[in-house]
């Protein structure tokens, strides 16, 4: 009980800065700056929200298997490109926050498609440190017939886990083309 | 392996000899100190609230005060009552929390005196809190690769309320004035569920998302040396109440016992 009762009557004079000479007292206020200064210095770092992003898996009509041609895609009524001739066998595509319909031109080894999905958007809370972002419900999809073959949807719900919504079948090129 | 040989058979010498220890009955030590040491009502500002948003996320700040006073011998009954604001302004958020909130409670004094002019304390104690606040996220923004949107929802008013429970110091610096710090742990009870967008931060509290919250104060305190049980006792001689021990005067009208 005596020990305990000097350990904490030494620590209540911590305050008055009794036991210390004066030039340890100017170590600890200068100890005690740095401190704060470091404090403040790494703090207030804000992420963005999360993005909900389609994904697409690029698949051969006829093998079945990933192919991985080169791709062109926008967005219908924007000049910035998502990819430029890039060799991909999976896309990830931004819907539209604004309006339920998001329309792309996509490009395969330079023949165009249009793909359009139709889409529900939900609003969803992430933090309040990062922000709010949007998950989509796929409701249909609208596409040429260029070089898609056909379009099969594998998950309907567009969320922040990016994880695949969609398979995209490609006819093969004829020997002919590039 | 003679040297892990040698370890076992210490190890196990050791576990005889306490085995043969004699069971002690461990005797507390009754305190000495059982008297009311510190007079009248402490008054305390915590100088720490304006500045928590030295080591939380966005900006955080506040003021906040506390009144206790010794009512029993190493028990001091607490309120403290404070405001608090929570500020997030970044490019996709604008957000604020505002309230007001109030803790009841006691605390334990553990440091024993060592003499009647030590008033320095090292203490447990316990805590109700409550709050009733608002939030507002003024606007948001969704940044997109079509059209960023923006939006925004309107005031939204909870209450809430938690426990705590602190350890702490409070040391007299100069006569009637103290300083002292507490560690607290803070266990959230309830909040309302406010659907869209949900509650994020409780004044008094923290981060509303979080079950368990910690937090360190430091205050200044200054004892107001009002003996309130002196004053009562003056009331109570004032009025001609029997104070125990005293003599009191026989009526007038009495006639004394006739001896036989």
């Amino acid at each position: 009980m005596q020990k305990f009762n000097f350990i904490f009557r030494f620590s209540l004079n911590m305050p008055t800065f009794t036991p210390f000479n004066k030039t340890q007292r100017m170590k600890r206020v200068v100890y005690l700056i740095l401190i704060l200064i470091a404090a403040t210095a790494c703090k207030e770092v804000f992420e963005a929200p999360p993005q909900a992003l389609l994904k697409a898996t690029l698949l051969n009509s006829n093998a079945g298997g990933t192919i991985s041609p080169k791709v062109s895609v926008r967005g219908i009524g924007i000049e910035t490109y998502l990819f430029k001739d890039t060799a991909l066998n999976i896309l990830n595509l931004p819907l539209s926050t604004s309006t339920n319909k998001s329309s792309f031109l996509v490009s395969f080894d330079s023949i165009t498609d249009t793909i359009t999905f139709t889409h529900k958007d939900t609003l969803k809370y992430d933090s309040m440190e990062t922000g709010f972002y949007n998950e989509y419900k796929l409701r249909s999809i609208d596409f040429t017939k260029n070089r898609i073959d056909s379009i099969l949807i594998t998950d309907s719900l567009v969320t922040k886990t990016w994880h695949e919504n969609i398979k995209i079948y490609l006819r093969p090129l004829s020997s002919g083309s590039n | 392996m003679k040297i892990l040989r040698f370890t076992f058979v210490l190890c196990l010498l050791a576990a005889i000899s306490y085995g043969q220890k004699e069971p002690q009955k461990k005797i507390k030590p009754k305190r000495t100190d059982n008297y009311i040491r510190m007079k009248g009502i402490r008054l305390g500002a915590d100088i720490t609230r304006p500045f928590q948003d030295l080591w939380t996320k966005g900006n955080r700040y506040g003021t906040e005060f506390s009144a206790d006073m010794e009512l029993w011998p190493n028990l001091f009954p607490v309120f403290e009552s404070g405001f608090d604001v929570m500020k997030i302004n970044t490019s996709y958020i604008d957000y604020k929390s505002s309230g007001s909130y109030s803790r009841i409670g006691m605390d334990y004094n553990f440091l024993q005196a060592e003499n009647k002019n030590d008033k320095n304390i090292f203490y447990v104690g316990l805590r109700y809190g409550f709050v009733l606040a608002r939030q507002q996220v003024n606007s948001y923004t969704i940044d997109s690769y079509w059209t960023p949107t923006t939006g925004r929802f309107s005031n939204q008013n909870y209450f809430a309320h938690w426990g705590e429970f602190l350890v702490g110091l409070k040391g007299e610096i100069v006569h009637n004035f103290y300083m002292g710090w507490t560690i607290r742990g803070k266990i959230k009870l309830n909040n309302k569920d406010l659907g869209m967008p949900p509650t994020y931060f409780i004044p008094g509290y923290g981060k509303a998302e979080n079950g368990f919250n910690f937090d360190f104060t430091y205050s200044v305190y200054y004892n107001l040396p009002w003996d309130f049980r002196k004053s009562i006792d003056r009331k109570k001689d004032a009025i001609g109440v029997p104070v125990k021990g005293t003599i009191t005067k026989k009526p007038a009208n009495q006639k004394p016992p006739v001896k036989k």
